[in-house]
C-alpha cells in the first residue's frame, strides 16, 4: 500500500489543489486518507464478529480572500471532485469573512519528513485465522485465569494500515503511510453476594512484533475484574488520592486540552494567560514528543502541514507553551507549533508504585472513572470513581459508587509523589501519580 | 412504497438496481439460508452541514457528502460485517464477501426461524424543504440573532458559541427476506453555550440546545431560538455566584426533562438486548422483578413525532415501537434488535441501530423517559429540608454490568427549608441502577422530553436519542461536590 498509494494519492491531491485555484479560490489545502482495518471478536471461545473495512475521505478547504469552506466527501472520482471544489468555493464565497482564517506561512511548513517507522510490513501479511487466534488466546488467558471468572465480553483483534496526504496552495505535499494492530480482553467475575465486575486490558502497537503477548492481556483483564469483586463505598472523607497510570494519563489529558490555544483566545481555560507562571509542582515535567520512531502518536507533520517536534510543555512547575495552530497563532499573534499533540506523557519519577502506595495512610488507589466531569473554564474536576482503597500503605478492599472531586490547578500543585513506571501503552501515558489530598464523596 | 417507486429511487440515490442487491445478498447467504442465516443491505447517501459561530463572527462553515452501503451476514450470534464507501455492484459484492467470511467459522448452528419487519414504516418526520437546501445567509442570521440576545441578556456574557447542524439521509435497507424499505431521516440541531466573566475575573459556562428530524424552521417558529439564548445565558450568570457542591449522600430533586439522562443511563442501557442475552447485565436476571419504586414506569418510543430519536423504521427495517420496560417499578421489557430478540425467543422492538453504514448495527435506545405522577415541582421541592435541586446536566455513563452509572449536574440549586436558595457549582452524581430508583420517592406530573440535543454513545457508535423525565425527588443520591 505504501508508496504506489501514496504517489496516486499525491497526484489526486495535487489535482484538488490545481482545480481550486483554477475555479477562484485564493488559497486552499486538502487532506486525504485511506485505509483497510479489520477486526474480529470471539466470545467464549467462537467467533462472534468480523469486520473487514476500507475507508477513504477527502477534506478541502477553501479559501477566497478572508472566507472560507469545509468540505468532506469519499467519491474520488475527478469530475465529482471539480464539482465538490466548485460548491466548495460558492459555500466559501456565500460565508462570512473573518480576519484571521488562512494557512501557515511557507517558513512554517515541515521541511524533511524524518522516517519515523510507523509502517510494519508484517501486519498486512497476517491472515484471519492467525487473528482469530490471538483474540482467543486472549480470552482464553482471561477465561482461565480464576474460577470466579464467569462471563466473558469477549476476546478481540484488529489492525489497519492506511495513508494520509496533505497538499496546499502554498507548495505543501507531504505523505506517510502507517500501520497499526491491538489485541484486547473483557472479561467478567463473580462471586456469591456481590455485584458482578468487569475487567478489559487491550495493548496497541504500529508493529506485530511490539505486541504485547495475548496471555498477558488475559491475565491482566481477569485480574482487573476479580480484584473488584465485593467493592464498597466508603465514607466522605479527604484523603491523599493516588491515580494508577492510566487514570493519570487521563487526567494529564484533561489538563493538556485546556492549553489548547483556542481556549485561550476565548478565555475558556483556567490556563489562558498563565505561560511563564507556576501551575504545578517543580518536580512534574510533561512532553509532547512526535518524533519517538515506532511510537503510536508520531508523524512527520500535523493536519497543516506544521512539522512535529519535541516540545516541553511544562517544566519546574511552570507553563511553558500552549498548543497552537496557524489560525490561534495569528489570533494570538505569537508562533504556531502545531494545535494538537502527537505522544504526549509526564517524564517517569523516582518512586516506584509500591513506595508511593506504602506512603498514604488511609486513602484510595483510583483505577477507573467515569462521566464528563471536568470544566476546563474553572478547572473543576468531579467524576464517579472506583478503585482500591489504602489502609496504612497496603492495597485493602476494593471500593465503587464513589465520586473523586477537585480542582485541576490545585490538584497539579498538590502532586506528593511521581512513579517510576512510565510505559509507553498509548498516545497519553504516564507513571502513577498521588495527589496529597482530594474530596472523596460515598455514604 | 410501490416497486417502480423503489427502483427509480435506487438508481437515483445510490446507482444500483433492486436486482443487483437481491444478487449481493443471495450470493452472500444463498447456501447457509437452511441454517437461518440473514443478511442486509444498508445503503446510506445524504449531507450533512455545519455552521460554527464563535466570538462574534462566522467560524466555520463545513459540508459533508456521504454515500456508501454496510452488508451485514447474521447467523445465529455471530455477525460478519463490510462496507465501502465506493458504491457500486462490484463493491457492494465485495463486501458481501467479506461479511460472508463469518459463515466460514460457523459450525453447526441449530436452524433458527428468522421474522422479518411486519408493520408498515411509520411517517413521524415528514418534510416539504430540505434543511441543507436554505440559503447559508439565512443559517447566518440564525446564528448572529442568537449571539446578540445572549449578549443582551446580561453584559457579563463574554462570548457566545453557537453550532449549528443540519443533515438529510436517504436509507433504503434490503433484506434476505425480499424486503426493501426506505426511509428519509431530516435532523437539525442547535447548541449554544455561553462564557460568564465577573468583574473579578471570575469565569463561568452555560449552555442550553435543541432540535429534532424538522425543516429548519423549527427553530425560527415559536422564536425557539431565543429561549436557548436566554438559558444559556442565563445558566452561565446563575454559574457566577455558585459556591462548590456539597459532598455525600443527599435528597436530590431532578428537574423535568434533559434530566431524563439518569433515566437512560440508570436503567435504559442495562435494558439493552445484547447484555441480557449475553448475561453481563446488572439487570440480566431481573425480568418481573421489582426494580425500582412502583411510582416508576420507564418506557422506550420510537414513535414520537419529530422527535430526535424517533424513526420511521429502525436500522433493519422493522417499524419502531412504543415498549414499557419498567411498569410500577416492575421490569417488564429489554429493548431488542432482530438477532438478540431471535436468540432469546422474543420479536424485536425495533431498537435496532447504527451511527452509519460503516457501523455493524446493535440494540439502542430510541427516546427513553419516565413517565409522569400525581405532584406538582412546587410540593415536591417543599417536601426537602435539605438537598439539591438539579435541571441542567452534561452527559453521563454506566458499567453496564455492575450497574454503576455517573451523570454530571452542570447546574444546580441547593434546597433549604423546602425553598431553593443558593446555585451550586456542578456535580458528578453517582448510583447504581437496580437500586438507586427504589430510593424515588416522589413523581411530579409535569413529564417532558429534553429538548433534542442528545446523542448517546456505545461501543463506539453515537447516535441521536431522547430522553424524558418529569421532576423526581430521589433520597440518598451521593453528590461528587467538594463542599461540607
Amino acid at each position: 500500500m505504501s508508496t504506489m498509494n501514496t504517489q496516486k494519492l499525491e497526484s489526486l491531491a495535487s489535482f484538488v489543489v490545481s482545480e481550486a485555484k483554477r475555479l477562484g479560490a485564493t488559497d486552499c489545502d486538502v487532506a486525504i486518507s485511506e485505509s483497510e482495518s479489520v477486526s474480529c471478536g470471539v466470545r467464549l471461545a467462537e467467533v462472534e464478529e468480523l469486520t473487514g473495512a476500507q475507508d477513504r475521505s477527502l477534506r478541502f478547504r477553501a479559501l477566497v480572500g478572508k472566507n472560507a469552506a469545509v468540505t468532506s466527501t469519499t467519491d474520488f472520482r475527478r469530475g465529482s471532485l471539480t464539482k465538490m471544489v466548485r460548491a466548495t468555493i460558492a459555500m466559501a464565497k456565500a460565508s462570512e469573512p473573518d480576519e484571521f482564517v488562512g494557512m501557515p506561512e511557507a517558513h512554517q511548513f515541515a521541511k524533511t519528513f524524518p522516517a519515523l517507522n510507523l509502517y510494519d510490513e508484517a501486519i498486512t501479511k497476517v491472515d484471519v485465522n492467525t487473528k482469530i487466534g490471538l483474540a482467543m488466546k486472549a480470552e482464553a488467558a482471561a477465561r482461565g485465569a480464576d474460577p470466579r471468572i464467569t462471563n466473558s465480553e469477549g476476546g478481540s483483534f484488529s489492525d489497519s494500515r492506511g495513508s494520509v496526504v496533505l497538499a496546499n496552495s502554498r507548495g505543501f505535499i507531504g505523505s506517510y503511510s502507517a500501520t497499526s494492530c491491538s489485541i484486547g480482553a473483557g472479561i467478567v467475575a463473580s462471586e456469591d453476594g456481590s455485584a458482578m465486575q468487569t475487567g478489559s486490558w487491550s495493548n496497541s502497537s504500529r508493529t506485530l512484533a511490539g505486541l504485547e503477548s495475548p496471555e498477558s492481556i488475559g491475565v491482566e483483564a481477569a485480574r482487573r475484574a476479580i480484584r473488584h469483586l465485593g467493592a464498597r463505598k466508603v465514607k466522605s472523607q479527604e484523603v491523599p488520592v493516588v491515580f494508577d497510570p492510566l487514570m493519570a494519563a487521563r487526567l494529564l489529558g484533561q489538563f493538556v486540552g485546556a492549553m489548547d490555544a483556542s481556549h485561550v483566545y476565548r478565555g475558556s481555560s483556567f490556563l489562558a494567560g498563565k505561560v511563564g507562571e507556576v501551575v504545578a509542582v517543580p518536580e512534574l515535567v510533561i512532553i509532547d514528543d512526535g518524533m519517538i520512531p515506532g511510537a503510536l502518536g508520531s508523524h512527520p507533520f500535523d493536519g497543516e502541514g506544521l512539522p512535529t517536534t519535541r516540545r516541553v510543555l511544562l517544566k519546574d512547575g511552570k507553563l511553558q507553551c500552549y498548543l497552537i495552530d496557524s489560525y490561534s497563532g495569528r489570533k494570538l499573534g505569537m508562533e504556531p507549533n502545531s494545535g494538537s499533540t502527537s505522544n504526549l506523557f509526564i517524564e517517569a519519577g523516582k518512586h516506584t508504585q509500591e513506595e508511593i502506595i506504602a506512603s498514604v495512610k488511609d486513602g484510595l488507589y483510583l483505577t477507573s472513572v467515569s462521566g464528563p466531569g471536568f470544566n476546563a473554564v474553572s478547572g473543576d474536576y468531579s467524576m464517579g470513581a472506583s478503585g482500591i482503597w489504602i489502609e496504612n500503605g497496603q492495597l485493602a478492599y476494593p471500593v465503587d459508587e464513589i465520586t473523586v472531586a477537585g480542582n485541576v490547578m490545585e490538584m497539579f500543585q498538590n502532586i506528593e509523589m511521581i512513579g517510576s513506571d512510565l510505559v509507553f501503552r498509548s498516545r497519553t501515558c504516564s507513571p502513577t501519580l498521588k495527589i496529597g489530598k482530594m474530596m472523596v464523596a460515598g455514604s | 412504497m410501490k416497486l417502480s417507486s423503489i427502483e427509480t429511487q435506487l438508481s437515483n440515490l445510490f446507482g444500483v438496481t433492486a436486482s443487483q442487491l437481491d444478487r449481493v445478498i443471495s450470493g452472500a447467504v444463498k447456501d447457509r439460508l437452511n441454517v437461518g442465516a440473514f443478511c442486509d443491505v444498508y445503503l446510506q447517501g445524504g449531507t450533512e452541514q455545519n455552521l460554527t459561530w464563535d466570538q462574534g463572527l462566522l467560524k466555520r462553515t463545513s459540508c459533508s457528502v456521504v454515500k456508501g452501503a454496510g452488508v451485514r451476514v447474521v447467523i445465529g450470534d455471530k455477525t460478519g460485517y463490510s462496507y465501502t464507501d465506493h458504491l457500486n455492484f462490484t463493491n457492494l459484492r465485495k463486501a458481501a464477501k467479506v461479511a460472508r467470511a463469518i459463515a466460514d467459522h460457523t459450525s453447526d448452528v441449530p436452524a433458527q426461524e428468522i421474522v422479518g419487519a411486519s408493520g408498515a414504516p411509520h411517517n413521524l418526520y415528514p418534510i416539504n424543504a430540505t434543511p441543507i437546501d436554505v440559503e447559508l445567509s439565512d443559517k447566518i442570521a440564525l446564528l448572529r440573532a442568537i449571539d446578540a440576545a445572549a449578549r443582551a441578556y446580561d453584559p457579563r456574557i463574554k462570548n457566545v458559541t453557537v453550532s449549528l447542524g443540519v443533515e438529510d439521509y436517504n436509507i433504503v435497507i434490503a433484506t434476505s427476506l425480499d424486503q426493501v424499505i426506505l426511509d428519509n431521516r431530516p435532523l437539525v440541531r442547535i447548541s449554544v453555550s455561553c462564557l460568564a466573566e465577573d468583574d473579578k475575573g471570575r469565569k463561568e459556562q452555560g449552555s442550553s440546545g435543541g432540535g429534532g428530524r424538522y425543516e429548519f424552521g423549527f427553530f425560527t417558529d415559536l422564536d425557539r431560538w431565543r429561549k436557548h439564548a436566554l438559558d444559556a445565558a442565563k445558566e452561565a450568570v446563575d454559574m457566577l455566584a455558585a459556591v462548590p457542591a456539597p459532598a455525600g449522600e443527599m435528597t436530590v430533586i431532578l428537574g423535568p426533562g434533559w434530566p431524563g439522562v439518569l433515566i437512560h443511563e440508570a436503567v435504559g442501557h442495562g435494558l439493552e438486548g445484547d447484555f441480557n442475552r449475553k448475561g453481563t447485565s446488572a439487570f440480566s436476571k431481573l425480568m418481573g422483578q421489582q426494580v425500582a419504586s412502583p411510582l416508576v414506569t420507564v418506557v422506550d418510543e420510537g414513535i414520537l413525532p419529530g422527535r430526535r430519536g424517533s424513526l420511521n423504521v429502525d436500522d433493519e427495517g422493522t417499524p419502531t415501537q412504543s415498549t414499557v420496560l419498567i411498569e410500577n417499578g416492575i421490569l417488564k421489557g429489554y429493548m431488542q434488535d432482530r438477532m438478540n430478540a431471535g436468540l432469546m425467543g422474543v420479536a424485536s422492538t425495533g431498537n435496532c441501530r447504527r451511527e452509519s453504514y460503516k457501523h455493524a448495527p446493535m440494540p439502542r435506545m430510541t427516546n427513553t423517559y419516565m413517565a409522569g405522577g400525581q405532584q406538582t415541582q412546587e410540593e415536591i421541592i417543599r417536601s426537602v429540608k435539605r438537598g439539591i435541586f438539579a435541571t441542567t446536566f452534561g452527559g453521563g455513563q454506566v458499567d453496564i454490568t455492575n450497574g454503576n452509572f455517573t451523570f454530571s449536574a452542570l447546574g444546580a440549586f441547593l434546597i433549604e427549608d423546602g425553598k431553593l436558595t443558593t446555585p451550586v457549582k456542578g456535580a458528578t452524581l453517582i448510583g447504581n441502577g437496580p437500586k438507586a430508583l427504589h430510593k424515588v420517592s416522589m413523581v411530579g406530573n409535569d413529564m417532558a422530553l429534553d429538548e433534542g440535543i442528545g446523542t448517546c454513545g456505545k461501543g463506539g457508535q453515537g447516535v441521536p436519542v431522547g430522553v424524558g423525565m418529569p421532576t423526581v425527588r430521589i433520597d440518598e443520591v451521593t453528590v461528587g461536590g467538594t463542599g461540607r
